[in-house]
């Protein structure tokens, strides 16, 4: 491990002297920070980009839960008795999660153009693999004592899915997706930096400005949107406590 | 009516669970297996139902048989039977009703399901099995909420609402103390009367077989060894199947004493 | 099948349920989540329409993108990737080598009451800033070089390990604090026999993990500039050269997998011990939920 921090330093061009700079270059954008200038939140268009912000990740949180309860189900062994689909939805489920948020908006930005749906597709992927992956190590830990006990009363397989595996990952599943639409919100802070929508666009727009006003009012957003997260989170804190 | 012919069960590894196991059980009949652990009462059980599939020989249940059946057949031959669990298998997270409606699965298209839209004339028949265990009032309360004896109840009400024509029970009552299995054994016992329900029970309380069975059935080593009325059973009959002198972990009044 | 099975039983009269009692709390959440979808629906700009010509407007990206896939750009790639990988390797050492002592300044049981809530608040505002936000800051700095990245990784690493770090200093054995104590150790060789042979390995295993989380965020940033892999693909897409963007994709995807399995090889093994198996395990810490004020 350390051979390879070595290595790992020389390649990013690290020296310590640089941390020294952090404090004594001039630095615009940090000095926005100092004189934040909170009226740009209430502005007509950072409202709009705000709300975007919260639909986009509302609805993305969705069609995460749409896309991740089938797919978990349907790679493990239990859900799925096809070894070869089964490998196959593993595999995939293993390659979207290797993509960051930022990669989904970029792509769908290529594919479908700017605007909210690429936001919207982004996080429903990026969601689906948050999700999928909680859930399938939740479903090794099931008792298989009901699906058993379908099975025997002549249940199909869905009807199983459903009556026997279903209630007993609830609980947890709505806790995943409580979770994941924190993430969401988060996310859905910089997927306006590849133009995909929210509050995003607005940022990045302050920052090409290149001005001091620029970034106060930047960071004026900034502050106050994640106090808005920073709420959101405590809910979810408290309302996940009770799911489970 | 239920007929093996030569059946037998090999599972992978080599380990014989049935040999050549010639039996019939006529309909409406109430039959206790008895043996060790390990010689072949839960396999019989499941064989009956497909859960564990023939080797090696005939088995007709119904009219149908058995080994030929496709996926359609065999969920439509399991509608027909019910199945209770030692463990109760029951869904701890869901109400008791939930539970039982699990039984009309094979009646209730999936769409249904999948709402959880059930259709009222299959919610009465699940409230008339829940009464008939006496366990209605408790049907909107959660499956984890109630004690052994109750949860074996609702898995009785649940096998009861497939308006099965055979009832399997595998060690139903071996987590249960000795009252309430005896309320628990009652109630088969009544249930295959009066409904006319062919039961089939495994059982490793000797007493308890006796004092239910018409019919009590010996396996040793997969091997038939003993057919004959409850009556007929005694202590050497016993020693017979289990190969082995009678121990107090063999009766449950026994072993209660303990 | 039913049909003969219910004329052998009489019809009975109609059997009247319990009443259920109304779970308000599942009914008010179920009502707020769905008033919330529907309004969002409803209010969001977009021609949902375009959403049925998504997938084949995708695949026709995907053609593009990896049909003509530019090998002779590989190498460079390469080497770019291993500067992301870099950056969020030094990233997340940068992370824990401060997050390890501020955590033990935010474990109850070690620091008084309001010491640690600082620095917990202090650990929540680092964590709550999306490595992306942090690295705007750092770019006037260093320009659009790799460190501005590193130091956003690792300030952000900083406030994530310092919480799952105080955790686990919270929920050490009392045992070999006090023989430690009781041997007459001073503060610091305390620290360094009792407790920290304690929380070592599973301290390792969250560094590792938060590397696997820091690759991703590491080819990310290249989008406003700091440097990695990021960079070269959003300029591919801006100059729209498909075949270098459907390589770096590849490139990015296949290294993040081939980091998360070593790092998980390894997690495993240090969770298990050496010869032991992790079964039964958590292996990752659970989701790393922001409970921002928690006691």
């Amino acid at each position: 491990m350390l051979a390879f921090s070595v290595f790992a330093a020389a390649k990013v061009g690290f020296s310590l002297g640089a941390f020294g700079d952090v404090f004594t270059r001039p630095n615009p954008v940090a000095r926005g920070l100092k004189n934040i200038r909170w009226g740009e939140m209430f502005s007509q268009r950072s409202r709009n980009a705000f709300l975007e912000t919260l639909y986009l990740a509302v609805l993305g949180t969705l069609g995460g839960i749409l896309l991740a309860l089938p797919l978990s189900l349907w790679s493990t062994r239990i859900g799925n008795p096809y070894r070869i689909p089964r490998m196959i939805l593993r595999a995939f489920n293993n390659v979207i999660r290797a993509f960051p948020d930022l990669l989904w908006a970029g792509l769908f930005v290529l594919g479908v153009g700017i605007g909210a749906l690429p936001g919207f597709l982004a996080l429903t992927f990026f969601s689906c693999a948050v999700m999928s992956k909680l859930t399938a190590d939740t479903l090794d830990g099931i008792d298989l004592g009901p699906v058993e006990a379908a099975n025997a009363a002549g249940a199909g397989h869905t009807q199983m899915l459903r009556t026997a595996i279903v209630p007993q990952i609830l609980p947890a599943f709505s806790s995943f997706a409580l979770y994941s639409f924190e993430l969401n919100l988060r996310a859905s802070v910089v997927l306006g930096f590849v133009g995909a929508g929210g509050i995003g666009q607005r940022l990045n727009f302050f920052r090409e400005r290149g001005r001091l006003e620029a970034y106060e009012q930047m960071w004026g957003l900034v502050v106050m949107f994640f106090l808005v997260v920073f709420v959101v989170e405590r809910l979810s804190v408290a309302i996940r406590r009770r799911l489970v | 009516m239920i007929r093996f012919e030569n059946a037998s069960v090999t599972y992978r590894g080599g380990v014989s669970a049935m040999k050549g196991l010639d039996l019939e059980i006529g309909d409406g009949e109430f039959v206790v297996i008895v043996g060790l652990s390990g010689a072949g009462k839960s396999t019989l059980i499941r064989a009956i139902n497909g859960l564990v599939p023939l080797t090696d020989g005939q088995l007709t249940v119904n009219g149908h048989d058995v080994r030929s059946l496709n996926r359609k057949g065999m969920r439509a031959l399991r509608g027909e039977i019910g199945m209770i669990f030692q463990g109760f298998n029951l869904v701890d997270r869901t109400t008791v009703l939930k539970n039982v409606l699990m039984g009309r699965l094979h009646e209730v298209p999936t769409w249904r399901t999948l709402l959880g839209l059930y259709p009222e004339a299959d919610v009465q028949i699940a409230a008339r099995a829940l009464q008939r265990v006496e366990i209605l009032d408790k049907a909107h309360v959660r499956a984890s909420n109630l004690s052994g004896g109750q949860r074996q109840r609702v898995g009785i009400a649940r096998a009861l609402a497939q308006e099965p024509t055979i009832v399997l029970a595998d060690e139903p009552v071996a987590s249960l103390d000795p009252p309430t299995s005896h309320v628990v054994m009652k109630y088969l016992q009544q249930i295959s009367r009066e409904l006319g329900i062919t039961t089939i029970v495994n059982l490793h309380f000797l007493d308890l077989a006796t004092a239910y069975a018409d019919r009590i059935i010996g396996l040793r080593a997969g091997e038939l060894v003993f057919d004959g009325p409850g009556e007929a059973a005694d202590e050497n009959v016993f020693r017979d199947i289990y190969g082995r002198s009678l121990t107090a972990d063999d009766t449950m009044a026994k072993q209660a004493a303990l | 099948m039913s049909s003969s099975a219910s004329t052998q039983r009489p019809a009975g009269a109609r059997v009247e349920l319990p009443s259920k009692a109304l779970d308000t709390f599942r009914l008010g959440l179920s009502t707020v989540v769905v008033a919330a979808v529907v309004w969002s629906w409803w209010s969001l700009d977009i021609k949902w329409g375009r959403l049925a010509a998504a997938p084949e407007r995708m695949f026709r990206l995907a053609r593009t993108m990896f049909s003509d896939l530019e090998w002779d750009k590989l190498g460079h790639l390469l080497g770019q990737m291993w500067a992301s990988i870099s950056m969020a390797w030094i990233g997340t050492l940068i992370g824990a080598v401060f997050a390890l002592p501020l955590a033990f300044l935010a474990a109850e049981n070690l620091v008084g009451r309001p010491v640690a809530w600082i620095t917990r608040q202090f650990f929540n505002v680092i964590r709550a800033v999306p490595e992306i936000v942090l690295a705007m800051v750092f770019i006037p700095v260093f320009g659009l070089h790799p460190m501005a990245g590193v130091l956003a990784i690792g300030i952000h690493s900083i406030g994530s390990l310092g919480k799952l770090c105080y955790e686990i200093v919270e929920g050490i054995d009392r045992g070999p604090i006090e023989a430690a104590d009781a041997v007459g150790a001073s503060r610091i060789q305390r620290l360094r026999w009792a407790v920290v042979p304690q929380v070592a390995p599973e301290l390792t295993s969250f560094m590792l993990y938060r590397f696997e989380i820091n690759i991703r965020a590491s080819a990310v940033l290249g989008v406003v500039g700091a440097g990695g892999i990021g960079t070269d693909l959003t300029e591919a897409i801006r100059f729209k050269e498909y075949g270098t963007a459907g390589l770096a994709l590849i490139v990015v995807v296949v290294g993040t997998i081939a980091v998360d399995i070593v790092s998980g090889a390894v997690r495993r093994r240090i969770v298990a011990g050496p010869g032991g198996t992790s079964r039964g395990r958590r292996v990752d810490p659970t989701p790393e939920l922001p409970d921002a004020l928690a006691p």
